[in-house]
């Protein structure tokens, strides 16, 4: 039986345009894993309606170590001195380990 | 004036826009869903696409049409230039780069809703507007990253701490990632690729999809039209903090950019319709490539501004009373 690992869950809040550049910046850190999903709403740069590629927001999920996560806020706190707007929202969550906890101390999903 | 020209406010197209202003007025649940409207935008854009290109097959390369090419991308360079130190006034260097890039570059839905206005007053044009639409497309926005990056760097100049983030910036969005992501944008590829291919099959080959880009246009039209007014509506309730002076701007440069567009055509000898599509892009601001690349390339810029100016009020002014106006223009001229 897998025993529930700890791990944390990357959630970031941005414009559809960023999203390479997010996804660059995950890459750039070892993380391959992670799942994109359309998003509508409205905030700070008023409506996003979805309807429009730029006019469309996403959600980005990470689950990942605490070790790589670090590194990776370093990144986000960068990008949002450089006025890029991104909404980074960090989770405290368990997993099951796909592949039992020994061998996925640096699975990421 | 001739009432004819605004006789295209009766145009079924106008209408359904009108009806999506005022679905989403009176808070309606009418929506289009957001993949139906994404392909009804690639449909527009194949179509225009290859009735282009089987117009150039049959007109070929002329003279006339380097001159037109010449005045759109005078435009793409000019309008941004004379914007920017005119937005600089009221705004700060990044908002006023980033509208600047907005303004200079293209809507490709209102060229699209221009050429339905030809062809309901019957006046012919050009199939190489669609090679202007996409040449006018990058140069406002590499010359807004340049003006960006100007600012960036005075602003350093200033603020010794902030030097350290001009290199990045700059670094992040260079000019060959803006022709990139300018050219390989999905739908100027297919613009593009529709237009090679209507010149590969000719007139011919076009009669096999005619049913289908010819035929349906007109409906689809409407109906993606219905959808822009949904989202125009919601976006003018925004854009009542924006101020009186970016309101005039929004409806006062197209018609100047019209006007110094129908100016230029007149001199060249440009025909009617090809001077009222190249005034119509030269008036259009881009509400979609443009904000995407400079979301990236201008992060400082609150799209708010750039993006809610370009679709909340110069695509509904040029849509409704811009090209009517236009055409009266190149009229009287």
């Amino acid at each position: 039986m897998r025993r529930l690992q700890p791990k944390k869950l990357l959630t970031i809040i941005t414009s559809r345009a960023i999203e390479k550049m997010i996804i660059e910046a995950l890459r750039k850190r070892g993380v391959g894993g992670y799942t994109v999903v359309n998003a509508s709403g409205a905030g700070a740069s008023g409506i996003q309606s979805g309807m429009l590629d730029s006019d469309s927001n996403i959600l980005i999920y990470v689950i990942l170590s605490e070790a790589r996560l670090i590194t990776l806020l370093d990144d986000f706190d960068d990008m949002m001195n450089r006025s890029y707007r991104i909404k980074v929202v960090v989770t405290d969550i368990s997993i099951l380990p796909r592949k039992g906890a020994a061998t996925s101390k640096n699975s990421v999903a | 004036m001739d009432i004819k020209s605004f006789a295209t406010l009766l145009d079924p197209a106008v209408l359904f826009f009108f009806l999506g202003i005022f679905a989403a007025s009176v808070r309606s649940n009418l929506e289009i869903p957001a993949p139906i409207a994404k392909f009804l935008s690639l449909y527009l854009l194949m179509a225009i696409g290859i009735k282009g290109g089987v117009a150039l097959s049959v007109s070929g390369l002329h003279v006339q049409m380097l001159v037109g090419l010449g005045i759109a991308l005078f435009m793409a360079f000019f309008v941004p230039l004379y914007t920017f130190p005119l937005l600089r006034r009221k705004l700060d260097g990044f908002n006023a780069a980033a509208i600047a890039a907005t303004y200079g570059s293209v809507s490709a839905v209102t060229f699209i809703a221009a050429g339905q206005f030809l062809d309901n007053h019957d006046v012919e044009y050009g199939g190489y507007m669609a090679v202007a639409l996409v040449i006018m497309e990058a140069p406002a926005v590499i010359m807004a990253v340049a003006l960006a990056a100007m600012t960036r760097a005075s602003l350093a100049k200033q603020d010794a701490g902030a030097a350290a983030s001009i290199g990045k910036n700059s670094s992040t969005f260079s000019l060959r990632n803006i022709l990139h992501e300018s050219f390989t944008d999905g739908a100027i590829l297919l613009l593009m690729g529709s237009l090679l291919i209507g010149v590969i099959v000719g007139k011919d080959g076009y009669q096999v999809m005619k049913p289908f880009t010819g035929d349906l246009f007109k409906g689809l039209l409407a109906f993606f039209l219905l959808e822009m007014g949904i989202l125009v509506a919601r976006r003018i309730r925004e854009m009542k903090g924006v101020g009186p002076f970016l309101i005039a701007f929004a409806f006062c440069i197209p018609v100047l950019n019209a006007v110094i567009v129908i100016t230029l055509s007149q001199l060249a000898g440009l025909s009617a319709g090809d001077t009222l599509m190249l005034a119509v892009l030269a008036a259009s601001a881009s509400y979609i490539v443009v904000p995407a690349v400079v979301r990236v390339a201008i992060p400082e810029a609150n799209p708010g501004l750039y993006f809610g100016m370009a679709l909340a009020l110069t695509f509904p002014f040029n849509v409704v009373l811009g090209i009517p106006l236009y055409h009266q223009l190149i009229q009287l001229l």
